[in-house]
């Protein structure tokens, strides 16, 4: 299945990133394929575009903050969890898809 | 025929008991009755007697009248009149100001809830100590002594009078054994309370018309003479109570014997002494070796006591409330950086002031490393840090931070806010301590920048349009000669004490450096003439503040030996800039390339000519603008005490080679932003690293979470990354208050970003034993990395290895790598390979 993720945490200099390689590990070992997004520190790195959003059958926002051009999103399903969920059971969030 | 003298008193705090002391001392030499009268409040007092000024009430602008009659009346109105015109208004002492105890008293996260008992006081002298609490203080007749029924009266009264002769002489004994400084002005104070006209009457009075024992007249006296003191408005006034029970108390002593010295404390072991008041003999009786720390309820912060315990370093608190219910011998902690008693104290509590003590401990050994060095770079170049200094008292201080000599003693210090200047005895004296203070190394005396903004009231300069271009400095000396001269002859004296080199500000014109030298040349001459020992080879220089001197250095090389180039103005007139005025701040600016261009000019001509080169302003303090002044080619750069370790420790990281080639680069920029670009790029290459083994603990040892995160802070406080530890500790608890950092695993990675830091850090701690930090999967930690960032910092490097730091401990494999690697320096290198840092 074809998954993008946003993360993006308060300080935007550690779980924005924990979050993501939690998502981009376990996507792997579910057989999904995945990009995530981050918004942290270092502003929108790994942007998702228009088509890859388009393209794919569900998005996972783990979020604790509002997100950039959340917009983006408006047509597609979304998960949405607190940025500790993709922390601490990653595959619990991959099991409501 | 008696003689008067009408005056408004100039004092701001009214006429206490140092000015009113000082007028005693002119009075008592004249035989004449010497009587002011306060026309506002229609008292008149004895002007020989201290306790009768004080007690005429006189407050500022109150109008006077001093009436003389006697033998020598003339003789003494005409010293009187101009003691009153010109020492009377220097007899002025600052109140200093303590923040007042408002809202909430904020504790560290380690002691809340640490079930202790904490009592807030005013912090009027830092520190923080340890020890058993010491019941004292206060003046009393001992239970016993008969008061009255004198039946020979004479006979008491010559006791009584001579037990008083014999305190006065041990006042002066104790107070030359003493030396110069607080002791003994305090011990010359009460010598004057206890030779006063009025209080000898007083004592005397007592037993003559009321059969009083020699107990019962000072009791009668001190009681007398505190309401006097304690019922004034003036807070300099009702705080010297506390010399007149002193007094009391001595006389008491001195009348019976020891027996009464009922209250004097031996101190055997750690103490905290507390006390409702405290006299000043009865702190200079304290066993300093076992005098850790004050705590008063009454004092105030200018209290004789308060004064001795700052000079002894002693941390003290005042004002502290319900000190009653503190048992005698119970062991208690003073916080005075955090303005608490606290007692009861728990484990908890025993814990966290050994880790301050360890804090503060091992970041003053990290300082005194580097204070201690010779200030070089990386590649072994010195490059001399030395201090800015306006007082004498700041020499210690700056020697002690590590400063290789003095590059600026402003002496405007000692000519403002007086009625007259300071004669040359005055002055030699302080360049003389100076110069023993620096103990062989140079001393460079600026001579008096006064005149402009620095108004002094006895040169009567009119106020000017555009003081910073204008009167002052180097510019008023011709005016002003016998001035210059008397400072001159000072320095030319001081200079027989040790390497003092002289330096005249604000220099424009030859002319003006030949005339200065001319003077020096005379005073020499006078001083070799009257077999006056001077240094004949002592330096001349010249600041190099005005742009015109930096197109006139060959021939200004011709007459000085060296140079110190003054950033501040002479940025301020190159750039024609005045800095005050926020609209155009933004073209003060040291990084425009044109004065990069121009300091440049400055050294190389220096260079050229051979002379030595420096730098005083406050560009120097800035550790940002290090890399540029080395590559720029400087021999010296003087600065305010505090930052001389931190620069000596950033220049120790610097490579001078690098340093020039920035420079060069520098010179080539065509705006100050691309410099500032160029710097900020050097600094991101050459900082520190985020990572050092330093930051890296591999048995560390707390209890809670709150310990962990502050041994983490501290660590950063003692490595000179952080100055503000406790704002540090708050930001990453606010970070923790979203939710847990511990992640699991054994695993936690508190982090903020925070105007706190100084330098974005990484570190490491490996506890022996795991740390409970109600993680996502409720285990302990055994490894904590805390990350902090600047708060300006986002898309930089460090943020980039940071994140890449955090998605790899996502990984069991790394944290395993981690766990096992027991190593500070393989651990960095460790992490180096994996993430870049």
């Amino acid at each position: 299945m074809k998954i993008v993720a946003v993360t993006a945490c308060p300080t935007g200099i550690a779980h924005t990133y924990m979050a993501a390689e939690q998502l981009e590990k376990t996507a792997r070992k579910l057989g999904h394929s995945i990009k995530v997004e981050t918004q942290g520190a270092m502003g929108i790195e790994n942007k998702l575009t228009e088509s890859e959003i388009n393209g794919a059958a569900v998005a996972i926002m783990a979020v604790d903050i509002a997100i950039e051009e959340p917009e983006r999103f408006d047509h597609i399903r979304k998960i949405k969890v607190p940025v500790q969920a993709a922390m601490k059971n990653p595959e619990a969030i991959f099991a409501q898809i | 025929m008696p003689l008067d003298f009408s005056f408004s008193c100039p004092l701001p705090n009214g006429v206490h008991a140092r000015p009113a002391s000082a007028l005693e001392e002119v009075a008592r030499t004249f035989t004449a009755d010497v009587v002011l009268l306060n026309q506002r409040t229609g008292r008149s007092a004895n002007a020989k007697s201290i306790l009768s000024i004080v007690g005429a009430d006189i407050r500022f602008s109150d109008p006077c009248l001093l009436k003389v009659s006697g033998l020598d009346e003339e003789r003494a109105i005409a010293a009187l009149g101009a003691f009153i015109r010109n020492t009377l208004p220097r007899q002025e002492t600052e109140l200093p100001t303590f923040a007042a105890l408002v809202g909430e008293l904020q504790l560290p996260r380690c002691l809340e809830n640490s079930g202790a008992t904490f009592r807030r006081g005013t912090a009027v002298v830092p520190g923080i100590a340890q020890g058993l609490i010491v019941r004292a203080g206060g003046f009393n007749v001992p239970d016993g002594l008969p008061m009255d029924g004198v039946a020979d009266t004479p006979a008491e009264q010559r006791r009584m009078s001579d037990a008083l002769d014999e305190l006065i002489a041990w006042y002066g004994r104790r107070a030359s054994a003493a030396g110069k400084g607080i002791e003994n002005e305090v011990l010359v104070a009460h010598r004057s309370l206890a030779r006063d006209e009025e209080f000898r009457a007083c004592l005397l009075d007592a037993i003559a018309s009321r059969q009083r024992t020699a107990a019962g007249a000072i009791a009668d006296a001190e009681a007398r003479f505190t309401k006097v003191f304690s019922g004034s408005e003036n807070v300099l006034l009702r705080e010297r109570v506390l010399d007149i029970q002193d007094v009391c108390a001595q006389l008491l002593q001195r009348v019976y014997g020891n027996e009464t010295a009922t209250r004097s404390l031996t101190l055997t072991e750690d103490s905290i002494v507390v006390a409702d008041s405290l006299t000043p003999c009865q702190f200079l009786f304290l066993d300093c070796r076992f005098l850790k720390g004050l705590v008063l309820a009454q004092a105030g912060t200018t209290s004789h006591t308060v004064i001795l315990a700052r000079s002894f370093g002693v941390p003290t608190l005042v004002g502290v409330q319900n000190i009653e219910g503190l048992a005698d011998k119970a062991e208690a902690v003073l916080d005075a950086d955090l303005g608490v008693l606290v007692t009861h104290p728990t484990a908890t509590v025993r814990r966290y002031y050994t880790m301050e003590r360890q804090r503060l401990d091992r970041r003053q050994a990290v300082l005194r490393n580097f204070g201690g060095k010779a200030a070089t770079t990386r590649d072994g170049h010195a490059i001399e840090i030395a201090a800015n200094i306006a007082t004498f008292e700041e020499a210690d201080r700056a020697f002690t931070a590590g400063a290789e000599g003095i590059g600026l003693f402003r002496t405007e210090m000692l000519f403002l806010d007086r009625a007259s200047a300071p004669d040359e005895a005055e002055q030699h004296e302080i360049y003389h301590r100076v110069i023993e203070a620096a103990d062989g190394r140079a001393v460079i005396i600026r001579t008096m920048d006064v005149g402009g903004d620095k108004a002094l009231s006895y040169l009567n300069l009119p106020a000017e349009n555009n003081p910073f271009l204008g009167y002052r400095a180097v510019r008023i000396y011709p005016k002003f000669e016998s001035l210059f001269r008397t400072q001159v002859r000072a320095l030319v004296r001081a200079s027989a004490h040790g390497p003092l080199r002289i330096m005249i500000p604000m220099v424009s014109t030859l002319e003006e450096i030949r005339w200065a030298k001319k003077i020096i040349a005379e005073e020499q001459a006078r001083c070799a003439a009257e077999s006056k020992a001077f240094d004949k080879k002592m330096q001349i220089g010249t600041m190099i503040e005005v742009p015109s001197a930096a197109f006139a250095l060959e021939e200004f090389c011709r007459e000085v030996d060296f140079f110190s180039i003054g950033s501040n103005d002479l940025l301020q007139y190159f750039m024609a800039v005045d800095r005050a005025d926020s609209r155009i701040a933004p073209l003060y600016n040291p990084l425009q390339p044109a004065f990069l261009r121009l300091l440049k000019q400055i050294v190389d001509a220096a260079w050229a000519n051979k002379k030595w080169i420096g730098l005083c302003g406050e560009m120097g303090g800035q550790k940002r603008y290090l890399p540029l002044l080395a590559g720029l080619g400087l021999d010296e750069i003087s600065v305010s005490a505090p930052a001389i370790a931190g620069l000596k420790a950033e220049l120790s990281r610097l490579d001078l080679g690098d340093c020039r080639q920035l420079f060069a680069a520098a010179l080539n920029c065509a705006t100050a932003d691309e410099v500032s670009a160029l710097l900020s790029k050097f600094s991101a290459q050459h900082s520190l690293p985020l990572l050092a083994p330093e930051m890296v603990v591999i048995n560390a040892d707390a209890a809670t979470k709150e310990e962990a995160i502050k041994r983490g802070v501290d660590l950063l406080y003692i490595h000179g990354r952080t100055e503000q530890p406790r704002a540090l500790e708050e930001a990453i608890w606010k970070r923790e208050a979203n939710y847990s950092t511990g992640f699991g695993h054994g695993f936690a990675i508190p982090h903020c970003k925070s105007s706190a830091i100084n330098a974005n850090s990484i570190v490491i701690l490996k506890f022996a034993e795991p740390v409970p930090w109600n993680s996502l999967d409720d285990k302990p930690v055994r490894v904590v990395i805390l990350m902090v960032i600047r708060e300006s910092d986002s898309a930089t490097e460090h943020m980039k290895i940071i994140s890449a730091l955090a998605r790899q401990v996502t990984h069991e494999s790394f944290r395993d790598s981690i766990e096992q690697e027991q190593n500070p320096e393989r651990l960095c290198a460790l992490l180096k390979s994996k993430i870049g840092c």
